[in-house]
């Protein structure tokens, strides 16, 4: 019940942090840190995949509404939530994932944390970007927006470990 | 049907997924502007409401900056009140006294502005209640900014001219002959006018004006200037034009309401 309660307030609280701080944040129009994935990061090991996959959908849906676009977020989160169980069973170490842990750096350690981000946010990043932009003429200024927000995303989630979400 | 059934018991998660994408993949293809605007129009109030309030915020550290734009805007206006008061005869003050100007100006401010995606929006703090609707025209003391899609009581949802789906007819300065400006979603600084014939004589830095066929906007507002052109398509240009509007920096537009929208709309109708 507790773990339930925490992670509605923690998808409240990245959604707000999302729309009202990050999307001010731009570097030259090529760098958007897209932050608010760390809600599917962290959801714990045991979590049912079917509801992994309707809080991902949640989660786009709440952005597509806060930023007016329809269903592109949705198609992403929905698309990282799938596959976080997939990228996790590749990232375990031999003995596999214990209970009563949590994806974060302070069980599993900085490297695999940064690893697992990575991963997903440039999955997402992906399918985003190329959803908005929905045409092949812009392949390559598309790649390097991916690129160079996937780097800015990661390192401001990882580093959000060490400050916010530290337990 | 048991090995159907078995099928979905194994794969579920999969077919949840494929669910969840297509209802996504649908909002994609479906959400054309009008759609998502009634979409988004339940949740007007709610995030208008937050982001206003972020703003709030926002404001109080941008008030330096504010402060020396607003200046600077009051000495263009007080310098454009000389010029016009100079020009006016008695007549159109006369005509100006019983109402029949055609054009007003609702000012307003911007609470909400995106300029990094494909289909931006800008969110103002004014609605229904002070008179801002549907397909109105929206300026910037540096030029035109967008059309009003919709609008709740207290605040509406902008087009900008960085949204893929604006288009507005809009003519060359020097030669009056009008084209299609729309962007192509690679900068917010410039924007693609279409549609101009090859035989056209441009120069670069020629400015670019709406052309004022549509209702929306009167004629003459100042868009951009001719970055630069190409004839790739043929028979027409493919024109640069770089905006005046500076989308990253807005903060202060006006909404302009023309009296005289749906007469002319009503009469472009009946003769179609």
């Amino acid at each position: 019940m507790y773990i339930i309660a925490r992670n509605i307030f923690r998808f409240v609280v990245v959604i707000l942090f999302q729309v009202l701080v990050m999307d001010n944040v731009m570097i030259n129009g090529y760098m958007i840190p897209y932050i608010y994935i760390l809600f599917i990061l962290l959801m714990p090991f045991e979590t049912p995949r079917w509801i992994q996959l309707l809080s991902g959908f949640a989660l786009g849906l709440a952005m597509d509404l806060f930023t007016g676009t329809p269903g592109m977020h949705t198609a992403a989160t929905v698309l990282a939530a799938f596959v976080r169980p997939y990228l996790l069973d590749l990232l375990a170490s031999r003995d596999g994932y214990e209970s009563e842990t949590f994806p974060r750096i302070h069980y599993y350690g900085f490297l695999w944390f940064l690893k697992y981000t990575l991963l997903i946010v440039v999955i997402h990043h992906l399918a985003l970007f190329y959803l908005e932009v929905f045409q092949l003429k812009l392949f390559f200024s598309t790649l390097l927006r991916v690129i160079l927000s996937s780097i800015l995303s990661t390192s401001t989630i990882v580093l959000s470990q060490y400050f916010v979400f530290r337990k | 049907m048991r090995t159907l059934l078995r099928f979905f018991q194994n794969n579920y998660n999969l077919l949840l997924f494929l669910l969840l994408e297509i209802i996504a993949f649908t909002l994609i293809i479906q959400g054309n502007s009008y759609q998502r605007s009634k979409l988004v129009g339940l949740n007007r109030q709610v995030t208008g409401y937050i982001y206003s309030k972020a703003d709030g915020a926002r404001e109080y550290f941008s008030l330096k900056e504010a402060n020396e734009l607003l200046l600077e805007e009051n000495t263009k206006l007080r310098n454009r009140l000389d010029l016009i008061s100079s020009s006016l005869d008695s007549a159109s003050v006369i005509s100006e006294v019983k109402g029949e100007h055609r054009y007003y100006f609702v000012q307003s401010r911007i609470v909400h502005n995106n300029t990094y995606r494909q289909y931006n929006f800008l969110t103002l703090n004014k609605g229904k209640k002070q008179g801002v609707f549907r397909d109105m025209g929206v300026v910037s003391e540096q030029g035109l900014v967008g059309i009003v899609l919709e609008s709740s009581a207290n605040f509406s949802t902008v087009i900008p001219i960085i949204n893929r789906e604006f288009r507005l007819s809009a003519k060359i300065k020097s030669n009056n002959y009008a084209g299609i400006l729309q962007w192509d979603g690679s900068s917010p600084r410039f924007a693609v006018l279409s549609e101009i014939p090859f035989h056209v004589d441009l120069t670069e830095g020629d400015t670019i004006l709406t052309s004022g066929f549509s209702s929306i906007f009167p004629e003459g507002i100042e868009v951009g200037r001719i970055e630069s052109f190409s004839l790739e398509k043929g028979n027409f240009y493919d024109i640069k034009v770089e905006l005046f509007t500076d989308f990253q920096g807005l903060f202060h537009v006006n909404v302009i309401r023309n009296y005289r929208q749906e007469e002319q709309l009503n009469l472009e109708i009946q003769y179609r």
